[in-house]
């Protein structure tokens, strides 16, 4: 028999981290994507033909076929909200002073979705199907935060 | 393979579809005749990425197919062969993808933050180490067990960096590089300089494995796996006698048994053992039976390794010259062999008509050894002409006597490169810092870790000033780190033992730098500690009291211990260790 230590907290302890950081550089597909999202507002896209698929954002190639992608599709910038969720909490679980609400969005001429905020939300409920729009930063650096999230369409034509 | 760089452009999604891709189009393939998917990456820790298997997974290919990500350490590069290996043999899959990146640039400061979780975490990080420290203290015995000549290791790096000129992958390819230039590089960790050891890197390799059959169907000139082995040594590695890789050899023999290997130094004709310092090129060929013990850096020396010598060793430029990205670097060697065994190295290409050849890999907690052998398409080795085909013809027979029974069936694979490296674009120190879109995260993860039952005494012991270890009845041992059982016997540990405080430099260095790489004002002396009545029981700790140049392996040592109010459970309730002259 293992000798058993039977109060626990002769068990020792010892603290420690991990002294690691990082910088993430987006890649080749990346650059694409967020040079022209920066300087133009534009959200690129790429398209494999062949897979009839268009990925956003843009990247340097088609994990169905193979085949080398450009950044040479504009999607948006309106789109449908496929999904969403509000969260209440942080990453720590404290209590958030205004709940946040994220979607993923599918932008038109696009078939994979975003992750972003969805902001402007009013007293009306969301509704996954909705049409959704970019709402960009004015100042932007190239970040995925110069979009500063999505907004319904207000309904102008009241269909 | 993609170029190796300090830093490339892509992400590492990208550098794995970058040499898939290429591998794939080498041997006119497309992603829907591929079965299924082996990848292998280092730590997560390097790149950053939490699942890195799965973050990689489109860009090896993987998309709605079988994968798995298999990670040892170092070894993963020339693991994932072996891994394809089992895949295809097992008769499951015809055609797999190999595929190994590593992305160690992200990382800031410096990849040593990465490893600092490969020293256990109470009793040897509070001592502040760096990852140099083990090859310094490995290296360090190494030579001092058979009186070698630094500057016979020094010329393995010669060797490499200047084989690694002919390579279009290379990062490091120095042409007229001299041993003077290595033995006046800057000293790391006596006896590590800096031109000792390879560079941190970027890149991606791939590799295609097939069934027999699907293998003809897909090239007239397949290379065949002969044998594989893989082996572990204990996790104990202040336990171990360093100046011996006990793992490699283990892996060898089983390999070389698949394979019909009886004699390694006749029927080897190249061999690519891993160099992530020069010493450890050597240290690796001894452990492959390649040269007895203590005999390669002779080798080195004399020329034997070079490429046009008796046993070209890392004809490649091996990891000291064409670049470390760790598990890319493994599968490295495995292109390279395909590469020489196809006559397709161009100008790495070695004289003759290899037929055999092996690669190696180490890595894990400084204790997996993996190994490949590798054989040219028998059809054609029968082609070859004079002295050479009588040779070939021998070699022939031996591997369809170990053919059958190594391979079960269909397990004997070929594989496929392609013989030219593809993009890796380097990133310069500008750009990397000013990349649009670049995000800077630190991750800042805290723990807390339970020291277990065994040593939580022996912490207490050390509160105390007294040093304990386990005994096992079974093998005799006294077990320093003491465990509550005994790893070989598999049984619980049966009681405790007070051991003395003093004991014996089993190896040491003299470290210039910290963990991140930073100069130390005064150099740190690591050294393992064999305590006496201990079996095997070794600890790391640091010298002190004495003159660095005055240290030597065999010394006698004591520890000196804090005061009795300092003394917190801890492994720095040993201040250090001091020479005690015949105490």
């Amino acid at each position: 028999m293992l000798e058993r230590i039977s109060n626990p907290s002769e068990v020792r302890r010892w603290p420690g981290g991990m002294p690691v950081a990082h910088r993430y550089t987006p890649g080749i597909g990346g650059e694409a994507f967020f040079t022209a999202l920066r300087d133009r507002g534009a959200l690129l896209g790429s398209r494999c033909a062949s897979c009839a698929y268009t990925y956003v954002p843009a990247r340097l190639f088609c994990e169905r076929c193979f085949a080398e992608l450009n950044a040479d599709t504009e999607v948006g910038p309106a789109g449908e909200l496929v999904s969403f969720t509000i969260a209440f909490v942080d990453v720590d679980e404290r209590r958030l002073q205004e709940p946040v609400t994220y979607g993923l969005v599918r932008l038109d001429a696009a078939d994979a979705v975003l992750l972003h905020r969805v902001v402007e939300v009013g007293d009306e409920p969301l509704e996954i199907g909705a049409r959704v729009e970019v709402v960009l930063e004015d100042e932007r650096s190239g970040s995925i935060l110069d979009i500063r999230g999505f907004r319904v369409v207000p309904d102008a034509d009241e269909e | 393979m993609t170029r190796f760089v300090r830093r490339a452009q892509e992400t590492g999604k990208e550098l794995a579809w970058e040499a898939s891709r290429a591998a794939l189009d080498s041997c006119e393939l497309k992603l829907d005749d591929v079965d299924a998917v082996c990848l292998t990456s280092a730590p997560d820790a390097f790149d950053g990425v939490h699942m890195k298997g799965e973050y990689l997974s489109d860009g090896a290919g993987a998309f709605g197919k079988p994968f798995i990500r298999t990670y040892v350490g170092g070894g993963s590069g020339v693991f994932t062969a072996i891994h394809g290996w089992y895949t295809v043999a097992s008769g499951m899959f015809d055609v797999a993808l190999l595929v190994a990146e590593e992305k160690m640039s992200s990382t800031q400061p410096h990849p040593q933050g990465a490893f600092l979780t490969i020293f256990d975490n109470i009793l040897e990080r509070p001592l502040g180490p760096n990852l140099l420290w083990i090859f310094a203290l490995e290296m360090n015995r190494y030579m001092t067990v058979h009186g070698l000549d630094k500057r016979d290791i020094a010329s393995v790096a010669v060797k490499n960096k200047r084989n690694a000129a002919d390579h279009p992958a290379a990062l490091l390819g120095q042409p007229d590089i001299t041993v003077d230039d290595v033995l006046n590089s800057e000293t790391l960790a006596w006896p590590v300089q800096r031109l000792d050891v390879s560079p941190i890197s970027d890149g991606a390799v791939a590799v295609v494995i097939a069934s027999e059959d699907a293998a003809r169907r897909i090239t007239d000139k397949p290379v065949w796996i002969d044998g594989v082995g893989w082996n572990l040594d204990t996790t104990y590695w202040t336990n171990r006698d360093l100046y011996f890789p006990e793992y490699v050899q283990n892996a060898a023999r089983m390999a070389y048994d698949m394979a019909g290997i009886r004699e390694p130094r006749k029927e080897i004709h190249v061999a690519e053992p891993y160099d992530p310092f020069d010493y450890k090129e050597l240290h690796h060929l001894e452990g492959l039976m390649l040269f007895d013990k203590g005999k390669a850096p002779e080798a080195a020396r004399d020329g034997v390794l070079n490429r046009d010598g008796d046993l070209p060793s890392c004809p490649s430029g091996g990891l000291l010259g064409v670049g470390n990205p760790i598990a890319a670097a493994g599968l490295m060697k495995i292109a390279e062999v395909f590469w020489q065994l196809r006559g397709e190295a161009g100008a790495r290409q070695v004289p003759g008509t290899p037929e055999r050849a092996v690669a190696q890999a180490w890595g894990d907690l400084m204790q997996v050894g993996t190994v490949v052998v590798m054989g040219a398409d028998r059809s054609s080795a029968a082609r070859a002409g004079g002295a050479e085909a009588s040779e070939a013809s021998g070699h022939g027979n031996e591997m369809s006597e170990a053919g059958p029974a190594g391979r079960g069936g269909e397990s004997l694979a070929v594989i496929e490169t392609p013989p030219y490296a593809t993009a890796g674009h380097s990133l310069s120190d500008a750009d990397f810092r000013s990349a649009v879109g670049a995000v800077d995260f630190r991750l800042d993860p805290e723990y807390s870790w339970d020291a277990g039952v065994a040593i939580s005494r022996f912490l207490d012991g050390l509160k105390a000033a007294r040093m304990l270890g386990r005994e096992c009845r079974m093998c005799g041992r006294v077990l320093v780190p003491p465990r509550m059982f005994c790893e070989r016997d598999f049984r619980p540990t049966d009681a405790w033992v007070e051991v003395p405080d003093t004991g014996v430099v089993e190896t040491f260095s003299i470290a210039h730098v910290s963990w991140d790489m930073r100069d130390l004002e005064t150099p740190d002396i690591p050294a393992v500690i064999r305590i006496d009545r201990t079996s095997e029981g070794g600890l790391l700790h640091k010298l002190a009291g004495v003159d660095p140049e005055r240290v030597s392996i065999g010394m006698r040592v004591r520890a000196v211990w804090k005061r009795d109010a300092d003394r917190a459970g801890s492994i720095l309730d040993i201040s250090h260790f001091e020479p005690s002259e015949g105490a």
